[in-house]
């Protein structure tokens, strides 16, 4: 029997698991995909080794390498980007980590109060969140980004659109500044120094980011850093640290145990005392096939927003109001490209640095990729192909032409004019939480697994709101590009790309549209708690969402503590302790 | 656009008839363990999958120059000749095949019937089976749909390069009936890029004929996904061809982990001029030398 027993070793799960780890709780971490130990000996710098959804060693499939990726149906134009393997999606994350806008909490009372998904606001205010979102900010640590070729080209842009800087972490208006990111500032040679196997870009002589341009292909920099000393603070290089070592660090901690290629099949539950409780799980180990059932008297669900529906829907846990999965918001992005007769430093340096902030419709940010990832999103559009078919849509707006994918000469061309002579910006939408979008069971044949999600997104029947502040922000990022030089601007007007993803397990003051209650526990199920992006009550407003979900799942570690092992909360009473820590690298080597 | 209007109802007519559909798809999705154990398969299958296996790549030639034009017969013949490397210099064609038949994890119980209905709409249209490639042993009079239907009967799972070539073609000869013979052995290679990209519109938009014939094949549950999937897939199909051509695939030594020449991508874009680095010097500073926010 453990205390706690987490699902998932993602961008949440962990969360949980260190803050109770440090509380003393024995914790169980279950991670189906790989346990990507020495990043020197599994990755390479290569896209399409890391990244091809199929075969790469950032995936989402099982450990075993050889064997295919995990199939989800998509019933529409669409991609999923979720990963497997410890440190979950946050393994190719950007690291950046902007705050929730204030106007999706209950009780916020600006100007622009109506300006947002209102009907499905956090069941609390900003101020209760803050002290969570300065702890996580004091552990990743968060700092301000420096500042590459690629980011001075942005804010020349933004400049140009006359758009004010901000210079605080909370957002009240229309702006723009470097990203407040989980990636350790550059010290000693990062970030001076171009070159390979140059004992100055080594750990310790280089400190942090050594502006290599490979966040997409997961961060080990720089060279021979101890894990928990890599510049960007996935959680593989954060929060899993410091859950396998807590007494190292916390006084009274004990150690999480983590256990990776173990798909968790089953949460099961008892009924005690006329309520539904949760108990324990089983799981299947990738490698051998064999089941092991654990009991456990918390049971922390942080699949993510695609998997953890599925495994609650797999093991017929209660869905009496049939929100289960429902409610999937995605920022429907959208992609424009810049193409300048200049250097712009795309493929260095941190994938995204710079962003902008439009509260009640959404940001934007700017995003370097390699050169297939770069052509891949270029042709990924729900508006045909440019110049041939429209495919019903083909927005026209300050951009070049009719929104669409670049194909032949033209798709050639654009990367021919030089991938650091471009500029992308990802178009961040606030968009709204609407019950069509969703997930639920595929009638496809199961995997090992039980019963495969399915993804089902409307793109073309968004709300009013989200579509409307899809178009302004599309809008503002054509104009920056065009401000700060660019020659030929096209927007690609992309199809969902579920990957800031969130909401779809989603916490909320009413019982009637969410799953969770203002505590992340389940609402029908006791002692289930949710800790990944699903637990979220709405899509934030547009910023990228895991800092948010890490600052709820540290909440949800406090309230789980209270209710179930009759402790105190600690946030409000402690100074956290940086994942940096000496004590920490030193416990790992 | 208007499509130039075969009798695609006829074929979804006969794809109704299930003449294939049912009886490939139904027991592979009662029971979909029981055929993992292959049946003893005729030696004719053998000497088939060869020849299928070259109408697919020569397919899947004709797409992936339509993201990478390159200096070879398929862009030529698309209309866009180009003096510097392209996709199948970047070998984006055997990038497509391995990706599909070895790892996109798509299931036999949909590629299957899927297949079946597409041997229909072949057998309708009159598809040739690719002269010159048939050893003299087969019977002249053998068409494309006979040979589809003996692997079908063999209880093959047909390869996903295959079932996306078959789409394609069928999806071509709409486009421009003309496109029956020619040069190469695709019809879908056949064609101009603005005719690609109207075979493209069609699967995308999707053309409702198209998806009638694909649906019929279709045992339940799966009817009525069809339309959801032909707009996965005509998108899944240009992206990862922009993926696979631009990318260090080609030339990648995956044992010695690094490649072991510039790849395409590579040359084309400018990309790490020197090779893999550990560290840029592109440090430029601190925007207005702020290092650190307040709340
Ligand atoms: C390219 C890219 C860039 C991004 N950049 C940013 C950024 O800059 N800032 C930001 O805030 N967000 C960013 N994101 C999003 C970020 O990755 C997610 O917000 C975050 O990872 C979500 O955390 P999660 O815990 O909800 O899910 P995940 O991180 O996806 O973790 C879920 C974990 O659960 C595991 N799992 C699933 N099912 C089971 C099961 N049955 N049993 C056991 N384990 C299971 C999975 O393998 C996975 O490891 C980015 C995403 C991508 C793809
Ligand atoms: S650019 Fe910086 S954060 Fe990104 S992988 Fe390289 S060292 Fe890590």
């Amino acid at each position: 029997m453990r205390d706690v027993i987490v699902i998932g070793a993602g961008g949440g799960g962990p969360v949980v698991a260190k803050e109770l780890a440090a509380r003393g709780l024995d914790v169980l971490i279950l991670e189906a995909g790989p346990r990507h130990a020495d990043p020197d000996r599994d990755w390479t710098h290569y896209e399409n080794d890391a990244n091809n959804p199929l075969t790469g060693f950032l995936r989402f499939g099982p450990a075993g390498r050889e064997a295919p990726a995990w199939y989800r149906e998509t019933p529409q134009n669409s991609f999923i980007w979720q990963l497997s393997g410890v440190g979950g999606t946050t393994q190719h994350y950007f690291g950046n980590c902007p705050r929730a806008y204030p106007g999706v909490f209950q009780g916020y009372d600006g100007a622009d109060r109506d300006a947002y998904d209102t009907d499905h606001l956090f069941p609390f205010g900003y101020e209760e969140l803050a002290p969570y979102f300065e702890w996580v900010e004091a552990t990743l640590p968060v700092q301000t980004a420096a500042m590459g070729t690629k980011e001075q080209v942005f804010f020349r842009g933004c400049e140009g659109i006359g758009l004010p800087v901000q210079t605080t972490k909370t957002t009240t208006e229309d702006s723009f500044r470097p990203q407040q990111n989980a990636i350790l500032q550059p010290g000693g040679f990062a970030g001076k120094v171009t070159g390979r196997d140059d004992p100055r870009l080594r750990y310790p002589q280089a400190t942090g980011c050594t502006f290599c341009g490979y966040c997409m292909q997961g961060c080990s920099k720089p060279a021979g850093a101890p894990r928990n000393l890599a510049a960007k603070r996935s959680t593989d290089n954060s929060y899993v640290p410091m859950a396998l070592t807590a007494p190292s660090w916390a006084a009274g901690g004990r150690a999480a145990e983590l256990i990776a290629d173990a798909v968790v099949t089953r949460i099961h539950t008892t009924e005690r005392g006329g309520e539904t409780v949760a108990d324990g799980v089983t799981w299947r180990v990738g490698a051998t096939g064999e089941t092991h059932r654990e009991d456990a008297r918390v049971v922390v669900l942080a699949a993510g927003c695609t998997e953890s529906p599925r495994l609650w829907l797999n093991s017929r846990l209660p869905n009496p109001n049939d929100w289960v999965g429902r409610g999937y918001t995605d920022h429907f992005f959208d992609w424009v490209i810049g193409l300048f007769d200049e250097d712009t430093g795309s493929t260095r340096g941190a994938a995204s640095a710079a962003r902008a902030e439009f509260p009640g419709r959404g940001g934007m940010e700017n995003v370097g990729l390699t050169p297939g990832l770069q052509q891949f999103a270029a042709v990924f559009s729900d508006s045909g192909i440019r110049g041939h078919y429209a495919n019903g849509r083909g927005q026209e707006g300050p951009w070049d032409g009719a929104a669409g994918r670049m194909i032949g000469p033209e798709l050639k061309d654009a990367l021919m004019n030089g991938v650091d002579r471009l500029l992308n910006i990802l178009v961040i939408t606030d968009d709204d939480v609407e019950a069509q979008n969703r997930v639920t069971l595929s009638a496809l044949p199961a995997d090992e697994h039980g019963p495969v999600p399915k993804v089902a997104f409307h793109q073309r029947k968004r709300s009013a709101r989200t579509l409307r502040n899809r178009e302004f922000v599309s809008a503002r990022a054509a104009e920056t590009l065009r401000a700060a030089g660019a020659r030929k601007v096209v927007r690609v007007d992309w199809p969902p790309l579920l990957l800031h993803v969130q909401s779809s397990m989603r916490m909320g003051a009413s019982d009637a549209d969410s799953v969770l209650d203002a505590n992340a526990e389940a609402r029908w199920v006791k002692r289930l708690f949710i800790a990944d992006n699903s637990a979220l009550a709405n899509s934030l407003g547009g910023p990228n969402p895991t800092l948010t979900s890490q600052a709820l799942a540290t909440r949800t570690a406090e309230k789980i503590f209270q209710t179930y092992f009759g402790g105190d909360p600690w946030v409000h009473a402690e100074a956290p302790v940086v994942s940096t820590d000496a004590r920490v690298t030193a416990a790992l080597t | 656009m208007s499509v130039p209007s075969r009798d695609l109802g006829r074929r979804a007519f006969l794809a109704r008839m299930g003449v294939l559909g049912a009886a490939a798809a139904v027991p592979a999705l009662v029971a979909p363990s029981a055929t993992a154990t292959p049946s003893a398969l005729s030696p004719l299958v053998g000497l088939l999958r060869p020849v299928l296996a070259e109408l697919s790549r020569d397919t899947l030639r004709g797409l992936v120059v339509m993201v990478c034009p390159g200096p070879d017969a398929y862009s030529r013949a698309q209309g866009t000749p180009r003096a510097e490397a392209g996709a199948l210099e970047a070998r984006g064609d055997d990038f497509m095949i391995a990706a599909l038949d070895g790892f996109v994890p798509f299931p036999d119980q949909l590629a299957t019937p899927l297949a079946a209905a597409l041997a229909t709409a072949v057998d309708d249209i009159g598809l040739p089976l690719p002269t010159g490639l048939l050893a003299p042993l087969f019977p002249p009079v053998w068409t494309l749909d006979r040979v589809l239907l003996e692997l079908l009967e063999n209880d093959e799972a047909l390869p996903l390069s295959l079932v996306v070539a078959l789409l394609l073609n069928v999806v071509a000869t709409q486009v421009n009936p003309l496109a029956l013979t020619g040069p190469f052995l695709a019809p879908f290679a056949r064609l101009s890029l603005e005719q690609k990209c109207r075979a493209f519109e069609l699967l995308e938009g999707p053309d409702a004929e198209l998806v009638a014939l694909l649906d019929a094949g279709l045992p339940e549950p799966l009817r009525s996904s069809i339309s959801g999937l032909l707009t996965f897939l005509a998108g899944a199909l240009l992206e990862f061809s922009a993926f696979g051509s631009y990318n260090e695939w080609g030339v990648y030594d995956a044992s010695a982990r690094t490649v072991t020449e510039r790849p395409v991508g590579w040359q084309l874009s400018g990309y790490q001029p020197d090779g893999v680095v550990d560290g840029w010097a592109d440090f430029i500073g601190y925007y207005q030398d702020r290092t650190e926010v307040q709340a």
